[in-house]
């Protein structure tokens, strides 16, 4: 198989980034205390989720608001497969369908989560991708609003606000920054194919890609049922970790979150992606400690909740005002540092 | 008999406020092609400023009630000169994140500056009496809530139609460009969008809270996300669109409440959103979305 150009460097550049997280990873694993770990090991379910966001958002430009439900829909479907029978009982003792009659192990769990979310974000995807902007973004916290209410209602499978514990916790920050790694490639590689290439064609002009014969519908689709998929493997790894997982964390708030994440980096690029959400993890790790009221050189700061929302929402007000493609803009990594020609 | 007339007229008030509420998305909508996730917070603003006035000035109900409604205006018209001015003119992506950053700004300064509770404010509650008419057994305010919805929409349509810078905006929603080159500012056709937008928030704020008696921060995002469905079902950037999504809206969403189980009661914006979603299978840009260009616009 030979590849094009633009493929070659992607490869390249998925490297660049790979080499990126290793080492971020593994400083963290010499130099952080138990408490950041979990902090860190949070920023990389992010870079998941954002990446899968990623996927179908830069390269059909259409803006989804529902990725939080699909990662809710991963971590629950793995959680119900693998947690054990016994524990089951306790938590879910009224489960129908047997739900909490049986147990599987966690690689089967996570292939039946996937697939769950797959199949769903399918159906689902039939319709949002035939709505135009304004239209699917709405659609797309429709299906957010719908699947947070099931969650919340349906507390016999899901209690709801309620935790789901028991969850055997299989991943440590190894396998996180492994599959981190995984997906950049697949979410690149999907960039670079002639898939990608042709749906960021039909977001820059549809009418003319159209008429090159770019089935822009199926793309979509194709896009976001890919999106579905990665953003499945963060609820999986999210649920896979903490061992107790509770409808809440699936909502608006982390919604706006990993938006303005993909948005601050520029969401036309996976660098953009990675950076993004590295610089508001870390970014927003300092606004809370300044939320908490800390004495800083001798002067003691008021406590200011909301402070880091506050910011959040500022970062993508002066990000869409100044930037509206992103720090990154239209270039990868490798750009930065190959000469163009 | 008279159970139906009597949720028949819930139906119609609740899609009274949606439609006043989906009018003020629209109207911004169409003008400038900007989605205003920040309608919300503008409500928001128009019931804090009633606890304000309720606390500080006077309980004099009038009084309060003007204030909130120009409060919500003159929000609205800052927020466009303040926020969206710099994204005028890019493409509708920008300025729907651009909408979002600036409601999660505003929610997160009444969590800062105000406070996470809810705080009641009950000089608008004799608004809420219940009367008898014909025999149906109805609030006043289903009433006032319709009537003023209708006076609303006649207002609009006298605007829009009879004087010139309603034929401005009606034209600016075509071809802004065109607008600009017979001598109509840009500026201020934004800014009476804007303005407009206000005063409809305004106007919905005091129906809501003379229901719910109590605002927080939170407290405009669940009846502007009723509204922006009611919008993409009507077809975004269209008036008459987002009146008729309001009032489908309200129908299917006390029809809901009637028909659905008691067990059920927990889902039922679950099934609103999900034969929303099939109305959307059937038309994809909403019932009475404006015919769209495909071609090479220059």
């Amino acid at each position: 198989m030979t590849l094009t150009r633009g493929q070659k460097r992607g490869v390249l550049g998925a490297c660049m980034l790979a080499a990126i997280l290793i080492l971020i990873g593994v400083l963290a694993t010499f130099f952080a205390s138990k408490y950041q770990l979990r902090l860190i090991y949070s920023a990389y379910v992010n870079l998941i989720v954002v990446l899968g966001l990623q996927v179908f958002m830069g390269n059909s430009r259409l803006t989804n608001l529902s990725h939080s439900a699909f990662m809710g829909i991963g971590a629950y479907a793995a959680a119900i497969s693998v947690t054990p029978v016994a524990m089951k009982q306790i938590s879910l003792p009224d489960a129908p369908w047997g739900l909490n009659a049986f147990a599987l192990d966690p690689l089967t769990s996570a292939i039946v989560a996937l697939l769950i979310t797959g199949a769903i974000a399918f159906l689902v995807g039939i319709f949002i991708v035939r709505m135009t902007g304004t239209g699917a973004t709405i659609a797309t916290l429709a299906i957010l609003v719908i699947v947070h209410s099931i969650f919340l209602y349906r507390t016999d499978i899901f209690k709801g606000n309620q935790a789901f514990f028991g969850i055997p916790q299989v991943f440590s920050l190894t396998s996180i920054v492994i599959l981190a790694v995984v997906v950049v490639f697949i979410v690149r590689g999907f960039r670079e194919s002639p898939w990608g290439v042709m749906l960021r064609a039909s977001a820059d002009d549809e009418t003319g890609s159209a008429a090159m014969g770019v089935n822009v519908v199926r793309l979509r689709l194709i896009a976001w049922v890919l999106s579905g998929l990665i953003l499945a493997g963060a609820g999986i790894a999210y649920a896979y970790f903490l061992g107790t997982i509770s409808a809440r964390p699936f909502y608006f708030n982390h919604v706006f979150l990993t938006l303005a994440m993909l948005i601050f980096g520029g969401m036309r690029t996976v660098t953009g992606a990675v950076l993004g959400t590295f610089a508001i993890s870390f970014g927003l790790e300092v606004v809370r400690w300044l939320e908490t009221g800390p004495v800083i050189v001798g002067i003691d700061f008021p406590e200011v909740l909301g402070l880091s929302g506050v910011m959040l929402g500022l970062v993508i007000v002066l990000t869409m005002a100044l930037r509206p493609v992103g720090v990154m803009g239209d270039r990868e990594i490798e750009e930065l540092v190959l000469r163009d020609k | 008999m008279e159970y139906a007339a009597q949720q028949i007229i819930n139906a119609l008030s609740f899609g009274a406020e949606y439609a006043l509420l989906a009018l003020g998305l629209a109207i911004v909508f169409s003008v400038m092609g900007l989605v205003n996730f920040a309608h919300g917070e503008v409500i928001a603003v128009g019931g804090y400023t009633m606890v304000a006035f309720a606390a500080l000035v006077t309980a004099n109900p009038l009084i309060i009630v003007v204030g909130a409604v120009a409060a919500a205006a003159l929000t609205s018209v800052a927020l466009e000169r303040v926020a969206f001015r710099p994204v005028r003119y890019a493409d509708p992506t920008t300025g729907l994140l651009t909408a979002f950053g600036v409601s999660i700004v505003l929610q997160n300064l009444f969590l800062l500056f105000i406070s996470p509770r809810p705080i009641a404010v009950t000089s608008l509650y004799f608004l809420d009496v219940p009367v008898t008419l014909f025999g149906v057994q109805i609030s006043s305010l289903q009433i006032f809530e319709s009537i003023t919805t209708v006076v609303v929409i006649v207002g609009l349509v006298l605007f829009l139609q009879r004087t010139t810078l309603g034929l401005a905006m009606r034209a600016a929603s075509l071809d802004f460009e065109m607008v600009r080159l017979t001598g109509i500012r840009a500026n201020r056709v934004f800014a009476l969008a804007f303005l407009i937008s206000g005063l409809l928030a305004g106007l919905a704020c005091i129906f809501i809270m003379a229901r719910r008696g109590s605002v927080d921060p939170h407290f405009g995002f669940n009846p502007v996300l009723k509204a922006f469905v009611a919008c993409v079902v009507g077809g975004f950037g269209s008036l008459p669109g987002a009146v008729l999504g309001g009032f489908l809206l309200g129908a299917v969403e006390v029809s809901m409440l009637v028909l659905l189980p008691q067990e059920y009661g927990g889902l039922k914006d679950a099934f609103v959103f999900g034969i929303i979603a099939l109305v959307l299978v059937w038309r994809p840009d909403g019932i009475l979305s404006p015919a769209k260009e495909k071609g090479d616009k220059l």
